[in-house]
């Protein structure tokens, strides 16, 4: 018993097979695994449809050509083989939106096929070579979703941006869903899913383009402002250091001048000290000197007062001189008085003698120093001595 | 029928009723009886799917989008539960060379009661698709509605099937002897 291969290559969809047409020694037996169907078609009828197992005797071996030869099996076996799981087809496409835009790409359907609806193959391989692959699918099918779905989901797109939103997609899929499943039907086909891939429009390329330009310009722009402000940032790290240099420059120049001007300030400090104490001394000196003119200026009117005090004294000394000699000549006189009265030689002649006398003895004691006892008093209001020459206070001679 | 005992009697009963020929696993053809169950199942699955696919063309040609779309969607989900369906785990083959033990009754009892149950989940599917169909004609505004009822429905189904993968992994290796 061997094992017989329906599918050989992995682009095939579906098979019909004659197995009277294969004879070989040893029978044949098929694995169908879940996703592969077998329907038989047994003298023209419809048979069973397996899946899952393992179809053991479907041809050749020696009992199964020996019936054929006895008439005591069927006259026609057919065995129709298929994929029944979900397969994606590509299909090509070329149309145009609304607004004039040249759309190309590609419409994805992925189909698969009911275990029941294997038999419908038979629509195909009634006018088609026995072997159905995806490419003869993709055949039978891009012609109708042409016109019943790419070119009136196409034309309902105004321009080439409609084309990527999801309702142009949805749209897409509902009226795949719903335009196709006729041929699909008749073919066995369900259609589980209907996507468009569209590949860049002329204007999209043209929008592409203007866009990478303006990403270049862009790029480029960044790339001149960077620099510039490179330069820029170099001119002011540049213009830094120079101010900077200056800076330290105008220090350091500012440093020595002002250790010059801290030099010359306590030159002059020192001279000015020099000065101070040569002031001090002077001022001192001077202090000295006025204190010494003071005193003497105190010591001379302390002199002139002590003068004044002694002549006052002295005058008064004088008058009381004066008046003790009047006053013996007046009693000298009274006694002489007495003893002329006592002795009767009072006589007018006598009494008019003795006032003649007396007269002009006062006027002997008392006429030289008449002068003598006037005061007189400076222009200064310094009171001045008879026997002064000049005043003591303002210098001014005396008359 | 050996290997069902009585009490799941009733469960046979119902799923027969839907599939002639089911008979609970019975030693010999618990391979076909997977997938005389699996097949009803996509074939519930298509029953919904071609309601769907009317209300889909209807809605669709008169521009309803709504309906449309959840038509769709309720399309697609159906796809998916038959793919789910179509590539499910079979178990229960070779039990004595290849180290799988022979189910045991309290097995079979869950196994056709998750069949039973599945079934039945699924014709509900059937009958709120049905009624989607025929409420476009009489209350259209309750349309969408129960297409998305059917889709929850089918999306349930999906899941509950699914755990029959856990049904039958209890099945797949001999239990140890400590």
């Amino acid at each position: 018993m061997s094992s017989y291969k329906w599918r050989d290559n992995p682009e095939i969809i579906a098979r019909l097979v004659n197995a009277g047409n294969i004879q070989s020694f040893s029978t044949q037996e098929v694995l169908l695994k879940p996703n592969e169907a077998c329907a038989m078609i047994i003298d023209g009828r419809i048979g069973d449809i397996l899946t899952e197992t393992l179809l053991k005797n479907m041809a050749g071996g020696f009992s199964r050509w020996v019936g054929d030869k006895l008439g005591v099996t069927a006259n026609d076996r057919r065995l129709l083989f298929a994929m029944t799981g979900p397969m994606d087809y590509w299909i090509k496409f070329d149309g145009q939106t609304a607004g004039g835009d040249s759309v190309k790409g590609f419409a994805n359907l992925r189909l698969k096929m009911e275990i029941e609806n294997i038999p419908k193959l038979l629509n195909y391989f009634a006018n088609n070579a026995p072997i159905m692959t995806r490419e003869t699918v993709v055949n039978v099918l891009s012609n109708e979703l042409n016109a019943r779905v790419i070119v009136p989901c196409l034309a309902s797109c105004q321009n080439s941006a409609e084309l990527r939103g999801a309702n142009f997609i949805e749209r897409f899929e509902m009226t795949a869903e719903s335009e196709m499943r006729n041929i699909l039907s008749n073919l066995g086909f369900t259609l589980l899913k209907a996507f468009p891939i569209t590949s860049p429009t002329d204007m999209e390329s043209m929008e592409k383009h203007r866009r990478a330009m303006e990403a270049k310009l862009a790029t480029d722009q960044i790339n001149t402002d960077a620099e510039l402000a490179e330069i820029a940032q170099s001119e002011l790290v540049t213009i830094a250091r120079i101010e900077m240099e200056a800076n330290i420059a105008k220090a350091t120049a500012r440093g020595e001048v002002t250790a010059q001007l801290e030099y010359e300030l306590k030159d002059l400090r020192a001279q000015e000290e020099q000065w101070n104490a040569e002031l001090r001394f002077e001022k001192g000196k001077m202090d000295l000197r006025m204190e010494e003119a003071d005193a003497k200026s105190r010591r001379a009117m302390e002199m002139f007062a002590e003068v004044q005090e002694r002549k006052q004294q002295r005058l008064q000394n004088e008058r009381d001189f004066m008046q003790q000699r009047m006053d013996s000549q007046n009693e000298i006189q009274t006694k002489i008085m007495e003893m002329a009265a006592e002795t009767g030689n009072l006589t007018p002649e006598v009494v008019q003698e003795f006032l003649k006398q007396q007269t002009a003895q006062k006027a002997a004691d008392t006429g030289a120093k008449q002068d003598m006892s006037i005061p007189r008093t400076c222009t200064c209001g310094m009171n001045l001595a008879a026997e002064w020459k000049a005043c003591p206070n303002c210098g001014a001679p005396i008359s | 029928m050996v290997g069902t005992p009585v009490d799941i009697m009733p469960y046979v009963r119902g799923v027969q009723l839907i599939l002639t020929g089911y008979n609970g696993y019975t030693k010999g053809s618990r391979i076909e009886t997977d997938k005389l169950v699996r097949e009803e199942i996509v074939r519930a699955i298509n029953r919904v799917r071609n309601h769907m696919k009317n209300i889909f063309d209807i809605k669709f040609k008169e521009n309803n989008m709504d309906i449309a779309r959840v038509a769709k969607q309720c399309m697609e989900e159906c796809d998916y539960f038959t793919e789910d369906v179509k590539k499910a785990v079979g178990g229960m083959e070779h039990a004595f060379l290849s180290g799988q033990s022979s189910p045991s009754n309290r097995e079979l009892k869950k196994l056709i009661q998750h069949d039973h149950d599945s079934i039945t989940m699924i014709i509900e599917a059937v009958n709120l698709s049905n009624s989607a169909e025929f409420s476009m004609n009489t209350e259209e505004d309750k349309t969408k509605m129960i297409i998305s009822q059917t889709t929850q429905k089918i999306t349930s189904c999906r899941g509950f099937f699914n755990a029959r993968a856990n049904v039958l992994a209890g099945l797949k290796q001999k239990r140890k002897k400590k």
